[in-house]
């Protein structure tokens, strides 16, 4: 069975994402909160990270040997907040593999618990934003 | 906003949405460039074996969640960590609600922890923690 515990400190283009006012509307909308053109909703730190890692969702399931029928799904997601975010601001972001644990449950059987950071500032700041840890699982056949 | 008088075991005031829309799921799936058909095509739930109802996208269950929070907090600048497990899906037309209580309390530091959770038309679908600052 292959180990992925090599790609720990692997890392993500990263670079700048730029929040839409647009988009962040849009999403407050389909939320069915109130839209707000000068706040950000926090709970669009998922998009401005998957964002500002610079990769798709195709491009982890690659690195993970997996394929969007594989059954793969979230596992936790982590927010720690040291600022808000707001729409039309440009955003630095840092993206890399923090570990890939190979596990095996009774009900699950045999996966692999994928997690990485994404640490995300103000453009130009050093001040951070949001950090955004997330663990993503993938199931695996005996002798994947 | 979240004063100073918080008591551990006290409970949040519920966040509650009567009935998931599926049509927002539509304006999602573009925003999040997410081609997965369960969230708009009810044909392929069918066909999955899921029902005649839409999946809602984690990310939106995510910010009701997160909107829980800060509501108790006081606003989004009051949020420190949120902390999220996904448990189940959520499907167009459940009973969405929020729950949390608070566990801890820290004076010094000037946070409260919460125990936070959400269920789905009763079924599990989102469990976590979150810490939130306290008013001054």
């Amino acid at each position: 069975m292959s180990d992925y515990g090599h790609l720990a400190g692997h890392r993500f283009p990263g670079g700048t994402y730029t929040l839409p006012p647009w988009l962040s509307w849009l999403w407050a909308d389909a939320c069915k909160l109130e839209p707000d053109w000068r706040t950000a909703h926090q709970g669009l730190a998922y998009l401005v990270a998957l964002r500002g890692a610079g990769v798709s969702i195709q491009d982890i399931f690659d690195l993970m040997d997996a394929t969007a029928d594989s059954g793969v799904v979230f596992g936790e997601f982590q927010v720690d907040y040291h600022g808000v975010l707001r729409p039309g601001t440009t955003y630095d972001c840092e993206a890399e593999v923090v570990e890939v644990e190979r596990k095996s449950g009774r009900r699950a059987g045999v996966f692999d618990k994928l997690t990485f950071q994404v640490k995300v500032r103000e453009e130009g700041s050093d001040d951070m934003t949001i950090v955004c840890t997330n663990s993503w699982i993938f199931p695996r056949a005996e002798g994947e | 906003m979240v004063t100073r008088e918080i008591q551990v075991g006290q409970q949040l005031e519920p966040f509650v949405i009567d009935s998931v829309d599926p049509e927002p799921m539509k304006t999602m799936a573009a925003i999040l460039q997410d081609p997965n058909p369960i969230h708009f095509d009810t044909n392929v739930t069918r066909e999955l074996g899921l029902g005649d109802h839409p999946v809602n996208q984690g990310p939106t269950n995510l910010t009701w969640l997160t909107e829980f929070v800060q509501r108790f907090a006081g606003g989004p600048d009051r949020l420190v960590t949120l902390k999220v497990r996904f448990l189940g899906n959520v499907l167009g037309g459940d009973r969405f609600e929020c729950t949390g209580t608070v566990t801890a309390v820290d004076h010094d530091a000037g946070v409260a922890e919460l125990e936070v959770g959400a269920t789905s038309d009763g079924r599990p679908a989102l469990g976590g923690t979150a810490v939130i600052k306290l008013a001054d």
